[in-house]
């Protein structure tokens, strides 16, 4: 699905540049992709998306090198949701928020589908289509954004740190919308994320970077559980990771707080027979 | 000292309250975290400390709030910032100046602050904060992290006596997410500030604060000390807020031993928790 | 356009002179452009222009902002060209006034436009403002309105960045080379951007009352603007610069 061949950046005017980045992505995978500022996380989701067109090296989505590839036909492909929803909300209504997306990738001769799948959109989130997303609180922004993002189906979701600045409900709203999305419908979701209990709750793999480069790639739970490499990305493992590495032997592999306290008070019955 | 009385405000149009009968103190030297849903009224509530509601927001203002004794209402907004310095969500919005050192000028300039004592306030707060190394540097060069360092050098080289700020993190990674807490902690510790943080990384509040406020639809839920607020994890994720994994586990393993565990707010508590359980 | 705005340090006499000083060569400049018909004597105010340059240490910067306003200056020299009907014809619908003409307002707009944008380049904004705050008697408040702006400018470009790659993202085509297409696309950016920027101005001007704007006074600046050696030969320039202009026909 996603191919990185040796893929470099470098910005013209300076700044962070990533370097010598290779992986595949198959579809229907969750990965996050893990770092401290500055790491190169968002360098890599532009890439994937072709918002950036790697300095060497190449990058392929379903086939398709994304240097070679138009914005229309890359926006069939792959839908990119960013930190700020404010950026792309640009209509007066939730309805026409939508079928913005639609007619820029679709074309306006479609107009029929485009309203088809509007409606489908506003049943699904619970939207009014004739509400002013202006007047929506952050979170609701974000899932209209979200929304018109999902609008085309693209095959990748890519988000750059989705949750910003939402609250713990409309969070949680947003990251269950996505997991059903990559359950049921196979879309492929690249995620960057800062908050490691949700990348631990929703991602299956994760992609650590630091200082441009991919350090460490594989399953969410190994990766979270190597202290040595944790530390060398500066990051910090979720709570209950931390609680069971320390506690150790069988304890080890617990990552909820329910298996984890089952273990423990299993341990305690068994003691005390 | 902070003081708010009875406090209930209406923004001009709004159909509800965004804060409703408020009654809280705020002793001085407190550091106290602020958490709630979206649209619990979290900001409001910080605005209404330093005057800014209902001074330069319209809307309706019922009951009183005293900052060291001065009622907000029947004091101008200049006077009040002398005692309160608030930091804004946005703190893009805030920062006046192009330059680090200009912006840490405003303030000191404009409050008639003697020449001699100028270069002295604008080091400490450079230094406190650390940010020396950025004094002559452009806000537009500066990182999130940076930028929101320099809005808190500029309040604190005004030296006020409380310090109120709305969301600091929010667009922050957790490691500067980290430093700006740990900056309030030394302000708070070693200079007594009373430090007030809106803050949705329930994580940091518990690390860092002191006590914790819930607030949802305006009315304060939950009030008191952090270990104490998040004994009730269930009372708090009904209304919406987050309670940190370690938490939940102490609560989920007194239920499955029957034994009584203390309350965790961190991953150390935690492990010392559970090695005592299994013995 | 970002980096036109943009202040260059260094401690070039330019960069120590008087910012009043500056506004007044700068100034000087400009009337002496206006004032004078002779080619030579534009020719010559270039030519000083692009040394002031040179002496700010932002000789590469003179001369990018140079390159960049000759493209402008190419279109509106063949825009008077055209359009010039006096004078005698010296081939196809070409007149000699016509050449002298557009000669004259193209290197007049060069001259004037040049020292524009390197003012900002060796003058900190803030310093311009309190100058004039402190050394003209402006009034404060647009000083102010002056040093906001220029300090949002950056904030706006890296926003409009922003919208841009967000709409990229979702399928909107800029890379059209149809201008009336692209701006046509650009239109509904303009939302959001306002928006963000109304929502910014208020909170803008709280963080600037609740630092005690209104307090603020002629006497508030805490740099205080000297003058030097260098500015009394600034003074001399811009009045021979000016006199000049006048006494050569």
């Amino acid at each position: 699905m996603i191919c990185a061949e040796q893929v470099s950046y470098s910005y013209s005017g300076g700044g962070q540049t990533v370097s010598d980045l290779s992986f595949r992505i198959e579809k229907g995978e969750f990965v996050a992709i893990l770092g401290e500022n500055g790491a190169g996380k968002t360098t890599t989701v532009k890439l994937i998306d072709g918002l950036l067109r790697p300095t060497s090296g190449r990058m392929l989505v379903n086939g398709l090198d994304t240097a070679k590839t138009r914005v229309s036909e890359r926006a069939k492909q792959v839908g990119f949701l960013f930190q700020n929803p404010d950026r792309q909300i640009c209509k007066n209504t939730v309805r026409e928020e939508i079928a913005f997306g639609l007619r820029a990738v679709w074309g306006k001769q479609e107009e029929e589908k485009i309203r088809a799948r509007t409606d489908e959109l506003l049943a699904l989130f619970s939207f009014r289509g004739d509400e002013e997303p202006f007047s929506l609180s952050r979170g609701q922004r974000q899932q209209v954004a979200l929304a018109s993002t999902l609008a085309v189906k693209p095959a990748v979701l890519i988000l750059d740190e989705p949750t910003t600045g939402l609250d713990y409900r409309e969070c949680t709203r947003i990251m269950e919308f996505i997991k059903t999305l990559n359950e049921t419908e196979g879309t492929t979701v690249v995620m960057v994320c800062h908050d490691m209990e949700v990348v631990l709750d929703y991602a299956r793999r994760a992609l650590v970077m630091a200082g441009g480069r991919l350090l460490a790639d594989g399953p969410v739970h190994e990766i979270f559980r190597d202290t040595a490499l944790m530390e060398k990305a500066s990051l910090l493992p979720p709570q209950i990771v931390q609680i069971a590495g320390r506690l150790g032997g069988d304890y080890a592999h617990a990552d909820d707080a329910e298996t984890l306290s089952g273990l423990i008070a299993a341990a305690a019955e068994r003691r005390r027979a | 000292m902070i003081e708010l009385q009875s406090l209930t405000f209406r923004y001009a149009g709004a159909d509800r309250d965004a804060l409703h009968d408020i009654t809280l103190t705020i002793p001085d030297g407190a550091f106290l975290g602020i958490i709630g849903p979206a649209g619990a009224g979290k900001s409001t509530l910080a605005h209404a400390i330093g005057g800014i509601v209902p001074h330069a927001v319209h809307g309706d203002f019922y009951g009183a709030v005293r900052v060291n004794g001065l009622d907000t209402a029947d004091t101008r907004l200049t006077d009040l910032s002398r005692i309160v310095g608030t930091v804004f969500q946005d703190v893009e919005s805030q920062i006046i100046s192009s330059v680090v050192e200009d912006e840490l000028l405003y303030g000191l300039e404009n409050f008639g602050v003697p020449r001699e004592e100028i270069e002295e306030r604008m080091t400490f707060a450079l230094e406190e904060v650390g940010i020396a190394a950025l004094r002559n540097r452009t806000i537009a060069s500066l990182s999130g992290g940076q930028r929101q360092k320099v809005a808190i050098a500029s309040l604190v080289a005004l030296r006020p006596k409380i310090l109120v700020l709305d969301e600091p993190t929010g667009e922050l990674d957790p490691s500067s997410s980290r430093q700006i807490f740990s900056l309030l902690r030394t302000l708070n510790r070693e200079y007594g500030m009373t430090v007030v943080v809106v803050e949705q990384k329930i994580m940091l509040l518990c690390e860092f604060a002191e006590r914790l406020a819930v607030l949802n639809e305006g009315r304060i839920e939950r009030l008191g000390e952090v270990r104490e607020v998040l004994g009730d994890i269930a009372g708090l994720e009904a209304i919406g807020v987050n309670c940190p994994r370690s938490a939940r586990f102490s609560s989920l393993l007194g239920e499955k031993t029957g034994q009584p565990v203390p309350v965790c707010v961190n991953a150390d508590e935690a492990v010392e928790a559970a090695r005592r359980v299994i013995g | 356009m970002n980096g036109l705005f943009q202040y260059v340090p260094g401690n070039s006499p330019l960069h120590r002179m008087n910012p009043v000083t500056k506004i007044l060569l700068t100034l000087s400049v400009c009337i002496a452009a206006f004032l004078t018909d002779n080619l030579f004597v534009l020719l010559f105010l270039l030519v000083f222009d692009l040394m002031i340059g040179v002496a700010a240490g932002a000789a590469r910067k003179a001369f990018s902002i140079f390159k960049g306003l000759f493209k402008v200056s190419l279109f509106l020299f063949v825009l008077q060209v055209l359009f010039i009907r006096r004078g005698n014809r010296l081939f196809w619908i070409v007149t000699d006034e016509g050449l002298l003409t557009a000669a004259a307002v193209v290197l007049r707009l060069l001259v004037v436009c040049l020292p524009l944008a390197l003012i900002l380049t060796v003058t900190q904004v803030s310093d311009i403002a309190n100058a004039m705050v402190q050394v003209l008697h402006v009034p404060y408040a647009y000083a102010f309105t002056l040093t906001t702006a220029i300090r949002f400018i950056p904030q706006f470009m890296e926003e409009m960045g922003g919208i841009m790659e967000s709409q990229t993202a979702r399928g909107v085509e800029f890379d059209s080379k149809n201008v009336f297409k692209k701006l046509g696309m650009l239109f509904p950016l303009c939302a959001p951007l306002l928006i963000s920027s109304v929502r910014r101005t208020g909170a803008t001007a709280t963080a600037a009352e609740v630092r005690g704007f209104n307090l603020r006074t002629r006497e508030s600046g805490y740099k205080r603007y000297g003058f030097g050696l260098v500015d009394l030969a600034a003074v001399l320039i811009s009045a021979a610069l000016i006199v000049g202009a006048v006494l050569i026909p």
